[in-house]
């Protein structure tokens, strides 16, 4: 067969995340962690976690699992693998969560959690790779989206290696240098790796060949798009490897950061310019909800690349570093991830009912299990929420800060709702339907 | 004009084909040009070259199987077979001019 199959456990991936996703949200609206408590306080870093791996993680392995095949053309290298993979990152996390519980005194230590935590997350982390690594290996020579997420694959391994090393060393399983130096000092580049390596280098990749095939957007490999992956990946190389060797070595990484901040600033604007391109150059003039979700959700990267620039101009970088981070996890990678989630789940949930049903009889569209309109104000509301987060953020105003949470969660909340409607196909007209011939879905697995 | 049996059958898988639709765009794989080669033989043997809007995507065994299913019901037809080609690639200039419209192509996209 040229192409894919359905990826059986990514619905189960997104509902875990999603799950997270809340949870995260509940948690800041209730003033537990930053914005509240220290960035680096153990509460911070539980409500970090939850989203980094809880929510943005998954949702990306559980889109990866699908559409890997899809950017090479190749089916996945095993598709029974990642329900061992998800069931160790579910309970590595939880695991990881009641460490950082234990060290702000929140439960007791009786036995550290952060070795297990490692352990767990490292095999899982290992096995999803080991996955996704084989997939893109047989299908050498990779196209440009795939050689971006390849290299995304490559930042979350060193993203999972060095909470590895963070985590040996806060239960006392390791000390001494250098292992002690990159723990005190190696949390940026944890961050970097995760944050704009993982997940951003990733979604970039997708992004490339998602928008271009939903929109019918001409899908070219250019001299200004492999700009982006070179740049872009000098910028993870300098950041990563050289602010790793230079504490390593006794060092500081701040040059190393600061020059992948500008190779960074430069891969960014070509990709900007891509993006405009491939919006411009569409075949389909009518875009549908998630492309222009995206859209916000790409704006918003624009935004941190701008604001970072205004800040470190400011010589505030450091200070706000809490509203950039907010700002990319939740207005460019949640955005964009719960853009592309509302469609994923609409285009294999109707791949699973109406597929084998082609050919035979009338079946409805993608779109006619979704209702737009009433998803886009839930959208609308929880950017509000993001926007508005942000600059209680900037403004130090964190009672503030819970009220835009709130919003957040209820646009989450109105979102998250709407997938699970499109999944149980609630929202499809009943002559339409066709269930006496059409598969009916499992909520959290594919057949 | 008379057709000939053979190409009377062809229409009329023509006209089945378009019971199949592409999921994403909402429309028929005909009119959205992705059929490139319909043929029969004089036995009723059937044979469709197409394609899908892009390579590797979760659909395509299911558009090849709904095609091959369409085709087969056709009176006259005793045997279906599907082949799939990205040779040459489908490109949204191979869609009929209704096609084009219902999917909001701007008279400046057109071409």
């Amino acid at each position: 067969m040229v192409g894919a199959t359905l990826s059986r456990w990514s619905m189960s991936y997104f509902a875990v995340a999603l799950a997270c996703l809340l949870a995260g949200e509940a948690l800041m609206v209730v003033g537990f962690g930053f914005p509240s408590a220290e960035l680096r306080a153990p509460d911070s870093l539980v409500l970090v976690h939850l989203i980094a791996i809880g929510w943005l993680s998954l949702l990306m392995f559980g889109a990866l699992f699908q559409f890997v095949p899809v950017l090479v053309a190749k089916p996945i290298y095993s598709n029974t693998l990642p329900l061992p993979t998800l069931a160790l990152l579910v309970v590595g996390l939880t695991i990881l969560v009641g460490g950082f519980l234990q060290l702000g005194g929140r439960i007791p230590a009786l036995h550290s959690c952060f070795s297990p935590a490692a352990v767990l997350l490292g095999c899982g982390f290992a096995l999803a790779l080991w996955n996704l690594g084989r997939t893109l290996w047989q299908a050498r020579p990779l196209p440009l989206a795939a050689r971006f997420v390849t290299v995304g694959l490559l930042c979350a391994a060193a993203t999972a290696t060095l909470g590895f090393v963070f985590a040996l060393v806060l239960d006392g399983s390791a000390s001494g240098p250098p292992l002690a130096d990159i723990a005190t000092y190696g949390i940026p580049v944890h961050a970097i790796a995760g944050l704009s390596g993982w997940l951003t280098f990733t979604a970039i990749g997708v992004s490339y060949r998602l928008l271009a095939m939903f929109m019918l957007a001409p899908e070219s490999e250019t001299p200004r798009s492999r700009a982006v992956l070179y740049y872009g990946t000098a910028a993870l190389a300098v950041a990563i490897v050289g602010g790793t060797v230079a504490i390593g070595m006794g060092g500081h990484p701040t040059a190393f950061l600061l020059v992948a901040g500008l190779l960074g600033t430069c891969a960014l604007s070509l990709y900007g310019a891509d993006i405009l391109h491939l919006y411009r150059a569409r075949k389909r003039r009518k875009i549908e909800l998630n492309a222009r979700m995206a859209a916000i959700a790409l704006a918003n990267l624009a935004g941190v690349a701008v604001l970072s620039v205004v800040l470190v101009a400011a010589s505030q970088f450091e200070d706000q570093i809490g509203a950039i981070v907010f700002l990319a996890a939740f207005g460019w990678l949640t955005g964009l991830g719960l853009a592309k989630l509302y469609k994923i789940v609409a285009f294999l949930t109707w791949l699973e009912c109406f597929g084998p049903v082609l050919g035979t009889t009338a079946t409805p569209r993608v779109q006619d299990l979704v209702v737009e309109p009433r998803a886009a104000k839930w959208f609308w509301i929880y950017f509000a929420g993001v926007w508005s987060a942000t600059a209680c953020l900037l403004l130090d105003a964190p009672e503030v800060f819970r009220a835009s949470a709130v919003l957040m969660l209820g646009g989450t909340t109105g979102i998250a709702v709407e997938i699970a409607r499109t999944r149980l196909l609630l929202d499809v007209r009943p002559e339409l339907r066709i269930l006496h011939l059409a598969r009916r879905p499992a909520l959290l697995a594919s057949q | 004009m008379m057709l000939s049996p053979q190409e009377e059958v062809g229409q009329r898988i023509e006209e089945a084909l378009r019971l199949v639709i592409d999921p994403e765009l909402g429309l028929n794989i005909v009119d959205l040009g992705l059929v490139y080669v319909i043929g029969v033989n004089d036995s009723g043997g059937a044979r469709i070259l197409m394609t899908t809007t892009t390579r590797g995507c979760p659909a395509t065994s299911f558009l090849k199987d709904g095609a091959q299913q369409a085709a087969i019901a056709v009176p006259g037809v005793t045997s279906a077979e599907v082949s799939l080609t990205y040779d040459p690639a489908w490109k949204p200039e191979m869609m009929t001019s209704s096609a084009r419209v219902q999917l909001g192509f701007g008279p400046d996209n057109d071409t």
